[in-house]
Formats: C-alpha cells, structure tokens, sequence
C-alpha cells in the first residue's frame, strides 16, 4: 500500500481500554491518524467536530451501544464509514447494525493485519464511491 | 211304554246313583285319609249336623241330593261331607295356589332387593371413586383444565384458577382464554393447533407480575375415536424460564469476560513479537498482559469458588487478625485501578478495633469484590469510602463500602446476591460488566463467617454494601 500524502483520520470508540489502546498503536504504526472515543456520546461529539475518514465502532458499551450510536451518527452523517467491532463472530448485534449502512465488521479475535486490509479496503472503495 | 218299563228304568236309575254315592263317599274317606287327616270316625259323630243353609252352592248340593235319597237326614249328612271335601279340596288348591304366588313373589323381590343392594353398593363405590378423583385433582399442584370441543371449560381445579387468576365458577362453560384481559396474554406463541405444548405468557393488570404457564395438552376421544376435548395440564415455569435466562446471560457475559483479556493478552504479545517498539511502549504492553492475565485468574478464581460453594466445598480456615490490615491489603491490589479512573479511596476506620477470628484471605476476597464493584460503578473522579467500626451492643465488627455511583434501583436491591444476577440492560455504567458471581460468593464467604452482608442505596447517592462479622 503506497502511504497516503495526507494522513487517514481513523475514531475508535470502545469502552474496552485495553484493546483501544493496542489497535490505536497499530493503526498510529501503519501510518494512520488516530482519535479515540470512550463512549457513545464522545464518538457522537467527535464525529460532529473532527473531519473523519472511517469510525471503528464497538457493539458493546454500557449506557449508549454502538447500534445506538451509529443511528445517531447516522442522522447527521450518511456518508462516514464505519466498521464495527465486535468480541464474537456469531454477534447478532453485527446483522442488528446492518440496517446504519455498514461498511465491514472485524471480530477482535483476528489479527490486525486482517483489520488493516479490511480498513483499506474500505477507505478505497469510499474514495472511488466520491 | 208299559207301568212295568218305567219302574224298571226308575229303580236302575237309583241303583247307578247309588253306586256312584257310595263311590263317591269311599273316594271322600281315602282322599280325607290321605291329605288332612281327618278323623275317621266323621260319619258317625256328625249323624245328623245342622246344614246351615250357608250359601246357594251348599242348598243347591242338597236340594239334588234330597231328590236322590230322598231322606232329607242323609242328604243333609252327604251335602255336609261333600261341601267339605268340595271346600278342602278347593282350599288346598287355593293354598297351593297363592303359596306358589306368594313364594315366587317373595322371590322376586328378594332378587330386586339384592339387586338393589348391589347397585347401591356400586353406586357408593362409584362415588368414593369420584371423590378420591376429585380429591386427586384438586390436590395436585399443577393446574387441571378440560375443554369440550368447542373449546369451552368443562372444569379446573384450584391450582388451574390459581394460575388463570379466573375463579372456576366465572370460566365453565367459557372458552379458557375468554375472562382473562387481553393485557394479561402477552404471548400464546411456540404453538400451532396440532402442538401438544404450548407456552402461555400471562402479564398482572398492573404488569408487576409475568408468569409463563406451560400447557401440555392431550386430545381425549370418544369409543369411536372421535374428539369429544381436551385436557391440559398447566404448570408454572416462570422460575424455570428465569433461571434459563439467567444461567445463559451467564454464560454469554463469562464468555465475553473471557474473550475480553484474552484479545489484549493476545494482541499486546503480538504486537511486542512483530512490531519494533520503543522500550517505554513494550513496558506498556506487558502490563496490559499482566493485568488482562490477572482478571482472568480472578474470573477462574470466581468461577472454582462458585463451584464448591455449590458442592458445599468450600472450607474457610481462621485466624485472629486485624481487620485494619485486611482492609489496607484489599485497597492495596486495587488502588492503581482506582488511579485510573481518578478515584479516590477514603478509609474511616474506628481507633482500637478488637482482633478478630476470620478466614483472612477470604476476607480480603469479599473486599475486593466490593470496592471492585464500587470502581467498576463509580464515574471518574468518584470517591469509594471503606468504613469499619466495633458495634458493641452485637459484638460485631461492621465493614462498609460506600461509592459515588449512580447507585442500585431498588427493586434490584434484593436480587443482587443472587447468582447470575446483573444490574440489567442501561442501567449497566461504566466500562467492565462481571460474571455476575462476584457478589454471590462474597455472601457465601460472610455466611461461613456466620456474619451477614445487604446493601442499601439510594437512587443518586450511590451504593452501600456492609457486612458485619461476629467476634466470637
């Protein structure tokens, strides 16, 4: 993948710190720019304030879940990728949040590297879509 | 015809009569001798008895044989014994008669009675039997409901009306749903008509209350085969149905609980194997793998200790402590967590409080479950205070943990030592769920101490789980 002039802003929003931490220190060393969101208001926020490229957005969080959140993010963003996270491949949350315009799902048992292609892939075909 | 002719015919006559008298009077005595034994000596004591003119049979006999003997003494005598053997020959018959008729009457009748009896005798079985069924029924447990084919109630039992919250008399002759409001059926789903099991959802007018009714049905028919209804048998499995509800989110939370540390273990050694990282980065990493190994071991820990307190295994071993030093190692293992979130840790504790007699290891098992759970529920920047004091009128030792959070609604308070039990659904707060176990054990753990554990909160104020240990 030749590097991007202008560096991808990637949001991650998980409750999870310890796997927020490791993907941000992945993505940061594949040459991405990286915001992190704790909660479903945060990323709500964020969204709305930053110029994003694509959201990694975890299904599970207490008070507002990733469904949730992405219906809201939805309302003023039809555009924006997102990919959603999840902890388990049979999640019926993945299918759930199907209907907000999904662009991929990456399960956190996968390697990053599977995550990455997925992320490219996704950033790409956006680009052609503009 | 001459003179001569008739007299000869006139005395032929009279001598045939007289033979036939004469036969008829030996015939008489035989006959007399023979059946009622009367007296021999007859003739001759009643010589000349007074023929009362009874009846015209008795003048008519002696007018006829008058004009035969012509001697009106003997006619008399031979009318008397005549009449008699008429009137015995006729009363033995009479007698014969009716005691043959009154025999088979009797007869009858002592058949009809025995018939009777033993109908009676049936009929009483029958009705015990009835009763005993009866009894059965209303005795059982589970609810009882017959429909004819149409669908209506022919009749439930107690534990039925229970069940339905309809009273018997309100639903027979009424179809089985009809009189229950149609907010109470929330589901009649999981079933068609050829379905023996159906599961029915019922909801109280005021929705405090929800029952799942399990109905197993089975068609009952005629000698020819044809339906003619259906019994059901209701039982209620909302307790079952919970236990499945809870025992799965269980599962579903102790696997998220699993997967959760082991994704960072994973990802950090990975990260550390392939990437080249600075030093300050590794030494971050590392500790994100002892720390996601070390809630793993707790989550195991938890889930062994459930185990035996389930097989009634578990075994504490006392010793006199300070409660002070348990309470200052519980804090110790937690406090880098709590810095995480800013939160801060006050300690109240009372000036001279007796040794005690406890499981310290156990102890400090409880502890960090509770202040564990006050972090995991108090936002950032929170205060968890831990309060111990001597309560000399018990003589007990009192601990507290009191949070910042959100606190616990109440009707929540109750069921929140129960196993599997978690805060549900939005009112989960922070960022780590649980097994739902933590609590569970604790209480166990205090149990064995013959101590007692509860927790009080109020909406906003937080949450406040104490627990009192005896000191002997």
């Amino acid at each position: 993948m030749e590097v991007e002039k202008k560096k991808n802003r990637i949001l991650i929003v998980d409750d999870e710190k310890d796997f927020r931490e490791l993907l941000k220190f992945w993505l940061e060393s594949k040459g991405y720019e990286v915001i992190i969101a704790i909660n479903g208001q945060d990323a709500i926020q964020k969204t709305k304030n930053q110029n994003l490229d694509l959201i990694f957005m975890d299904l599970h969080m207490p008070i507002m879940d990733g469904k949730e959140t992405i219906k809201q993010i939805r309302e003023f963003n039809k555009d924006i990728p997102i990919v959603v996270i999840s902890a388990y491949i049979e999640d019926a949350k993945v299918k759930e949040a199907m209907e907000y315009n999904i662009s991929g799902a990456f399960y956190k048992g996968e390697d990053f590297e599977k995550g990455l292609v997925l992320l490219e892939t996704v950033l790409r075909r956006h680009r052609g879509l503009k | 015809m001459t003179e001569a002719g008739i007299y000869i015919i006139t005395i032929l006559i009279s001598v045939v009569l007289g033979i036939i008298l004469a036969y008829i009077s030996s015939l008489r005595i035989s006959s007399a001798k023979e059946k009622k034994n009367i007296k021999d000596d007859a003739l001759t004591d009643l010589e000349t008895p007074e023929l009362e003119s009874k009846d015209s049979f008795h003048s008519l006999l002696f007018k006829e044989i008058n004009n035969v003997v012509g001697s009106s003494k003997k006619s008399k005598l031979i009318t008397y014994k005549v009449g008699e053997i008429f009137e015995q020959t006729l009363k033995n018959k009479v007698d014969a008669v009716s005691s043959e008729i009154s025999h088979k009457y009797e007869n009858i009748i002592a058949e009809k009675t025995k018939n009777e009896e033993i109908a009676w005798g049936k009929y009483k079985e029958i009705l015990n039997d009835k009763k005993e069924t009866e009894a059965v029924i209303r005795s059982i447990a589970e609810g009882l409901v017959v429909v004819d084919a149409k669908g209506n109630v022919i009749m439930m039992n107690p534990a039925a009306e229970k069940l339905l919250g309809v009273p018997s008399k309100e639903k027979t002759g009424k179809s089985i749903l009809e009189g229950l409001k149609e907010e109470q059926i929330v589901s009649l789903v999981k079933s068609n008509e050829r379905e023996k099991n159906k599961e029915i959802e019922l909801v109280s007018p005021n929705e405090e209350t929800k029952k799942i009714l399990r109905a197993s049905s089975a068609v009952i028919e005629d000698e020819d085969g044809k339906p003619v209804g259906m019994v059901s048998v209701l039982s209620d499995i909302t307790k079952q149905k919970e236990l499945d509800r809870l025992k799965s989110n269980f599962v579903s939370s102790v696997t998220h609980e699993l997967r959760t540390p082991l994704v960072a273990i994973e990802k950090s050694i990975s990260l550390l194997l392939t990437e080249s990282i600075p030093e300050s980065q590794q030494r971050e990493f590392l500790s994100i793998a002892q720390r996601n190994i070390k809630r793993l071991t707790n989550l195991i820990n938890d889930l062994l200790d459930m185990s035996k307190l389930e097989a009634g295994k578990m075994s504490i071993s006392c010793q006199l402590c300070s409660i002070v030093d348990v309470i200052n190692e519980a804090v110790s293992g937690l406090k880098s967590w709590a810095d995480t979130k800013s939160i801060e840790i006050k300690k109240i504790i009372e000036d001279n409080l007796p040794q005690i007699n406890i499981d310290p290891n156990r102890i400090i098992q409880v502890l960090i479950n509770l202040i564990g759970n006050a972090i995991k529920f108090t936002p950032n920047s929170g205060t968890i205070t831990i309060e111990a004091k001597f309560i000399s009128a018990d003589n007990e030792i009192e601990v507290a943990v009191q949070d910042t959070g959100i606190g616990i609604p109440k009707e929540d308070l109750v069921h929140i030592f129960d196993k599997f039990f978690q805060i549900e659904g939005e009112r989960i707060p922070t960022d780590i769920s649980g097994s739902g176990i933590g609590l569970s054990v604790a209480k166990e753990i205090i149990k064995l101490h013959k101590g007692r554990i509860w927790a009080e909160s109020e909406k906003g104020k937080g949450a406040r789980f104490i627990f009192r240990l005896p000191l002997s």
